[in-house]
């Protein structure tokens, strides 16, 4: 790297600098005080136990089990937030009529619900995938109804100009128009669709990344417990970069600051 | 074509009167220029024009029939563009097209001739954000006019650009409307605008919105941009400010 660039954008070095400060900062310190490991293990063991635990395909299986009732969870959410969203912005009558059970049910804590949804539909995979689906549905819905309601005046006068129709004016401008803002809403609910399904396992499962942090925190294998919660940053991560770039390519058009609510 | 009449147009909105007894008969072909300063009502009558808005009282009749909502017949010219953001330039322009459900084949090639005409060959498959803000006014343009409507109704359309790309926009208009003879209804709130483009100015006076003074412009076509410096341009510009009153000092 040349020095002009480096002064341009010194955070292009000081991200990997604090990382690694980060990283030898604590290994340091776990070996001065000879902390035991079932109380901080070292970034070295941390390391080891990722490798192992990858190697063995052992966290591999359980991560297909957790990304795959968070991605269930999620498309539901998506699904049923876009359509339900739609309706409730379109029609003053049903929005009147829901609006109340809507605002009620958002403020519950959504993963309280989280064991009776065990009780019913068991220790598999379809209890997460519901609990997946109830977290990540709210901020999709609201984000449906903010940006189908944000659709300015002139617009609509230009489709009026046309003496348009309803559904005319909602497929040509209402709807593109709103794309940002539902954007917006399936990035938040990607993630949370995979705080859903590890809270579903933390209540109640035989598999997936939320049941074997259960599994090494019974043990005491805090390096193992350090190793999945990596994983599971490394996923989220991976989650919010795919929703980048179907988001870049779907909405070309929207300045970034067009986009709230992320 | 018959007569473009509208008649006394009122409107009460909660107790104040934008416009009072506004009377106006604007021929076909004629290119009618609106002035008057901000809160003059010259947009609620536009919009009322248009069959946007309801007048409280009195009728807009256009090609002899009266207005009752939005009609095929009128092209609009926003104040700002009012382009669809995701759409290329083409598309915005075919925009009437599709929500009228006119022959796409045919007005595809009417909404390419259109574009030439406002000079924006080249550009069909741009995106609105990769124009500048006159190229952007000349796609609404071509917007308005692709559905071959009877009446242009234009709303302060080159107020938001600057000067010199106003004047060059001034003079297109011009040409573009003597090539496709339409008729014209043109609000502004600069004078000089009003008295170049104008067959005739109307001047509108505030609380409430009502017709000052209506003013034949007679000055032979095609005008240019010297003629605004001339002795009769300025004749008119300052028989407008008079009529336009002590409040007449807009620019």
């Amino acid at each position: 790297m040349i020095p002009g660039d480096l002064r341009r954008r010194p955070h292009v070095v000081l991200i990997p600098l604090v990382f690694v400060t980060f990283v030898a900062v604590w290994e340091a310190a776990v070996r001065l005080w000879r902390l035991p490991d079932y109380l901080l293990p070292a970034p070295s063991a941390v390391a080891r136990a990722l490798v192992a635990g990858l190697a063995s395909r052992l966290y591999v299986e359980h991560a297909w089990i957790t990304v795959t009732e968070a991605l269930l969870g999620f498309l539901i959410a998506a699904a049923a937030g876009i359509i339900l969203g739609t309706v409730i912005a379109q029609f003053r009558l049903v929005e009147r009529t829901l609006y109340p059970y809507v605002v009620a049910f958002q403020t519950l804590p959504k993963i309280a619900v989280a064991p009776l949804l065990v009780v019913w539909l068991g220790f598999g995979v379809s209890s997460k995938v519901v609990i997946a689906a109830l977290v990540a549905f709210f901020p999709v819905l609201v984000n449906v109804i903010v940006g189908l309601k944000t659709v300015d005046g002139p617009k609509l006068d230009l489709m009026r100009s046309f003496s348009a129709t309803r559904w005319q004016t909602f497929r040509f401008v209402t709807f593109p128009n709103a794309l940002p803002f539902v954007f917006a809403g399936l990035d938040i609910a990607v993630v949370f669709s995979v705080l859903g399904a590890i809270v579903g396992e933390f209540v109640g499962s035989q598999r997936g990344l939320g049941n074997l942090i259960l599994q090494f925190n019974t043990a005491l294998d805090i390096a193992g417990m350090f190793a999945v919660l990596l994983l599971l940053a490394a996923l989220g991560v991976a989650l919010h970069l795919v929703m980048q770039a179907i988001q870049r390519r779907v909405i070309f058009w929207a300045q970034p600051d067009h986009v709230i609510g992320a | 074509m018959a007569a473009l009449t509208q008649t006394y147009v009122s409107q009460d909105r909660s107790l104040v009167a934008a416009l009072a007894e506004v009377t106006l008969d604007i021929a076909p072909g004629e290119f009618v220029t609106i002035v008057g300063p901000s809160g003059c009502g010259k947009t609620t009558l536009l919009r009322i024009m248009a069959g946007l808005q309801r007048p409280t009282s009195g009728a807009v009749h256009l090609l002899g029939r009266p207005v009752t909502g939005p009609s095929r017949s009128v092209g609009i010219v926003f104040q700002d563009p009012v382009l669809l953001p995701w759409r290329t330039v083409l598309d915005n322009v075919m925009l009437p097209v599709q929500v009228l459900g006119l022959d796409r084949e045919i007005f595809r090639r009417r909404a390419l001739e259109l574009l030439a005409l406002v000079g924006l060959s080249g550009f069909e498959g741009k995106y609105p954000h990769e124009l500048s803000g006159g190229m952007r006014q000349r796609v609404s343009l071509a917007r308005a006019l692709v559905h071959d409507p009877a009446l242009l109704l234009m709303d302060e359309p080159f107020g938001a650009l600057d000067a010199m790309t106003r004047e060059a926009m001034n003079l297109e208009l011009q040409r573009i409307w003597q090539d496709s003879g339409k008729t014209v209804a043109f609000i502004t709130h600069s004078i000089s605008e009003a008295v170049f483009l104008g067959d005739r100015v109307v001047v509108m006076s505030p609380r409430p919105g009502r017709i000052a003074d209506v003013l034949a412009v007679e000055l032979a076509r095609p005008r240019d941009l010297d003629l605004m410096a001339s002795d009769a341009f300025g004749v008119y510009a300052r028989k407008i400010r008079q009529a336009l009153g002590p409040r007449g000092m807009l620019e």
